[in-house]
């Protein structure tokens, strides 16, 4: 079914060609039509003059609807509706061919009609309407020529000396059949006023945007029939006023009236594509262009999935479905779209918002990568500038150790040396007390060196540097870290947030003991400080914002609970390897 | 007593040889690093040798392997770390490579000529010194529960004190003790740590190292 509708709509541009075309068509049909029915013009110019309006409307519409993909058949339906609807009132020209094909095929343009209006915008009919359609045009068919052969050319209005193919004239059984016939007529148009309510109510989506103003006009219009049917059986005996024919050609100017708004209502929603465009162009995850397109398309069954690092998304292709892949330059699937098989038949309009949800996915997937490497590029240079600041105290520390501490310590010796050889005690006694600050200036440096970098965490590693902090603390202090080594940035971060973290235990918890515990795997590194103090820590604290600071240079994070007397548990994760 | 010196810092190695020149040591080699030192002292080893814990090529360590390689030659060498790192995963780093004949004392003893000496004469003998600063700080770990949790309050100030590398009448004059009680405590730590009740002096070394590994270990 779906393979039978062209790929692409014609493009809605129109040449000079087109036009000229086009004029000479509408002109041929109107004088043509203006011909067949010359005596109404004399007797009726008010149903001549409706009639032509309604015949060349249809052609009109049939010959724009021509360009539609797979509507060729409902054109040439309209077009040629257009023209048997003048047609019929041949009749009025004296002459018995004229009234014997009035008769026989007076009902052409309503099957064409009803085959239009059951058909639009599908490419084929479906089974019981193509059943109803051929049950309609044996009805006409047979139950006219029936009407013929048992009636006389006179009882038409016909010159009697008229060609009728007369076989058996019976007035009694002539009004019999032309009661059915008209009754069944009256049963046909019910039956159609039936499908085609069926019809309006089984569509959805665009279809029914497109179709609504159609079935409207097209159930008026068969209404009207039915009740000119209806007047025609009551007043066969009489003859059927003008008036009927003029109503019936009034309300059937609806229908290709109908058939253009539904052309205009495609046009529409390309421009609602345009809007789309707007509205996701600039990059859009797949959840909001599969809204963007179930409400453009009107197809609330419409999916878009993700295709994973360009692999196939579907197992199997639903057969049922129209599916169509967005792809990039490249032809790598990057989107599978899978929508209602009706679109097939909207194939321009469909294909223009894949397109453009097409652009706007790839549009977002660029400007993921391009936040991504971003990220990645201040993670480094991050990562780089903890490591500069890092290299940079431990070049102090080496420059305390070796120069400064070095040479206060050669000092040291010689004032020993001075003391051993000082025989006045006074002088000793002098000697003694310098050296005694000495001894107390060493010591600050040491630890001021250890607290610029501590060259066991360089050398030793995490654990000995920890357990070496926890030594120097007035509480007990559990420290479980592991052996392993991890990057050097991660380290020295880890240790300071902990001294930093243990510092804040001995000054502010009022602690009894307090654990430092490390874990580390092959991605991040782990470092829990507890304290079994009164708690109540906010995350507002100076020394705790030095943590968060230090930890987030490493894109790490910090997590504190410190209810009010239960002491305080501060987590830190920091991403390594 | 004959000593020799590595020490990248050549003003302290010409103020410490002056140092210990006063104090009336011999100081037979003086060098910046380890390896020259161990080249220099080959043929005529001293006494005993005094390291310096971070030198040349690589700044970490090369106190520790020094020292080991040095055992390895020759075993009678007292050996005496001089570091300027207070940390106790040194010391313990250096008492797992060399068990006896080892100290480890802070560069700040050189303002104090008599303990220098003393520790100096210590290693010379076989005995294990560790400076007092890393031994208060190893007591005040807490600890896993090991063996050493087993001694009393004044059994565990005689072995801190052994740690020190006292003798028992070392610590029976430091603690006003008779070197008797001393003896009888000593022979209790041994007991409680599981070492041969016959051979002392080995065993004195094994239960300061029990001491510091407990230490070492006690995370």
């Amino acid at each position: 079914m779906l393979s039978e509708s062209p790929r692409h709509e014609p493009g809605p541009e129109w040449r000079g060609r087109d036009y000229v075309l086009t004029a000479v068509v509408i002109i041929a049909a109107a004088g043509f039509c203006a011909l067949v029915q010359g005596p109404v013009w004399n007797t009726d110019p008010a149903l001549a003059g409706a009639n032509l309006t309604v015949s060349v409307l249809f052609v009109f519409t049939g010959w724009m609807l021509r360009r539609e993909p797979g509507q060729r058949g409902v054109a040439w339906a309209l077009m040629i509706a257009g023209l048997l609807r003048s047609l019929d009132f041949v009749d009025a020209w004296s002459g018995a061919p004229w009234a014997v094909y009035d008769l026989l095929f007076g009902a052409a343009d309503r099957v064409l009609g009803a085959y239009a209006l059951l058909r639009y915008p599908n490419p084929s009919l479906l089974r019981h309407q193509r059943v109803y359609l051929v049950l309609l045009a044996g009805w006409m068919l047979v139950g006219r020529m029936l009407i013929m052969v048992t009636a006389l050319p006179q009882w038409d209005g016909v010159p009697a000396s008229s060609w009728w193919p007369s076989l058996i004239p019976d007035m009694q059984l002539n009004d019999v059949i032309n009661y059915v016939v008209n009754a069944g007529q009256g049963l046909f148009a019910v039956a159609l006023i039936v499908l085609l309510v069926m019809r309006l109510l089984r569509t959805t989506g665009l279809d029914r945007i497109v179709i609504t103003p159609i079935m409207v006009a097209g159930l008026a219009a068969v209404i009207a029939a039915a009740a000119s049917a209806v007047t025609q059986m009551l007043s066969a005996l009489n003859g059927t006023p003008n008036g009927v024919y003029t109503v019936e050609s009034a309300v059937d100017l609806t229908i290709p009236l109908a058939f253009l708004v539904a052309a205009m209502q495609r046009t529409l929603l390309l421009r609602n594509i345009t809007a789309l465009t707007a509205q996701i162009s600039g990059g859009a995850d797949i959840g909001a262009v599969r809204y963007a397109l179930r409400s453009t398309l009107h197809d609330p069954t419409l999916e878009v999935l993700e295709t994973e690092h360009g692999g196939p998304v579907l197992e199997e292709q639903p057969s049922d479905r129209l599916v169509e892949f967005i792809r990039t330059e490249e032809g790598s699937p990057i989107a599978v779209v899978i929508a209602d098989p009706a679109l097939a038949r909207y194939r321009g309009l469909f294909d223009a918002a894949v397109q453009t949800s097409g652009l706007a996915l790839k549009n977002a997937q660029l400007q993921a990568q391009a936040a991504r490497e971003k990220l990645e590029q201040v993670r480094a240079s991050r990562t780089r500038i903890v490591e500069a600041g890092l290299a940079e105290r431990r070049r102090i520390e080496r420059d305390l150790h070796d120069g400064v501490q070095q040479h206060l310590l050669g000092l040291a010796a010689q004032l020993t040396v001075a003391m051993t050889d000082t025989a006045d005690a006074a002088a000793y006694g002098a000697l003694a007390q310098v050296r005694d600050g000495l001894r107390e200036v060493l010591a600050e440096l040491r630890d001021l060196a250890h607290g610029i970098h501590p060259a066991v965490l360089s050398q030793t590693g995490l654990a000995a540097a920890l357990e070496d902090v926890a030594e120097r603390l007035p509480l007990p202090v559990r420290v479980t870290v592991p052996a392993t080594r991890v990057a050097t940035a991660v380290e020295a971060t880890a240790y300071f947030v902990a001294c930093e973290a243990l510092a804040n235990v001995v000054k502010h918890a009022r602690a009894g003991s307090a654990t430092v515990t490390v874990s580390v795997d092959e991605s991040r590194l782990d470092l829990q400080i507890a304290d079994d103090g009164v708690g109540g820590v906010t995350s507002r604290g100076h020394g705790l914002s030095n943590i968060v600071d230090r930890v987030n240079a490493l894109d790490g994070e910090v997590t504190i609970v410190s209810p009010p007397g239960q002491g305080t548990c501060l987590e830190v994760r920091i991403p390594c390897g | 007593m004959r000593l020799a010196i590595a020490d990248d810092s050549g003003l302290f190695r010409s103020s410490l040889t002056l140092l210990l020149k006063a104090s009336g040591a011999e100081v037979t080699a003086s060098r910046a690093s380890g390896v020259e030192l161990l080249a220099a002292i080959r043929t005529n080893p001293p006494d005993a040798v005094i390291l310096d814990i971070r030198m040349p090529p690589s700044f970490t360590d090369e106190g520790v392997s020094t020292a080991a390689e040095l055992r390895r030659l020759n075993p009678r060498v007292g050996i005496l770390v001089l570091s300027t790192y207070a940390e106790t995963s040194y010391a313990s780093q250096l008492l797992e490579t060399v068990p006896t004949g080892v100290g480890y004392l802070l560069k700040d003893n050189v303002t104090d000529a008599g303990t220098l000496m003393d520790s100096l004469a210590r290693v010379a003998d076989g005995e294990t010194v560790i400076d007092p600063t890393i031994v208060r700080r190893l007591l005040r770990r807490n600890r896993k529960p090991s063996k050493i949790d087993a001694l009393n309050e004044r059994e565990r100030t005689v072995l801190r004190h052994m740690a020190e590398g006292r003798s028992n009448l070392g610590i029976a004059k430091e603690l006003f003790l008779s070197a008797r009680t001393v003896e009888a405590h000593v022979t209790s730590i041994f007991l409680k740590l599981g070492l041969d009740q016959a051979d002392t002096d080995n065993n004195r070394v094994r239960a300061v190292l029990a001491f510091l590994r407990s230490a070492d270990a006690g995370n």
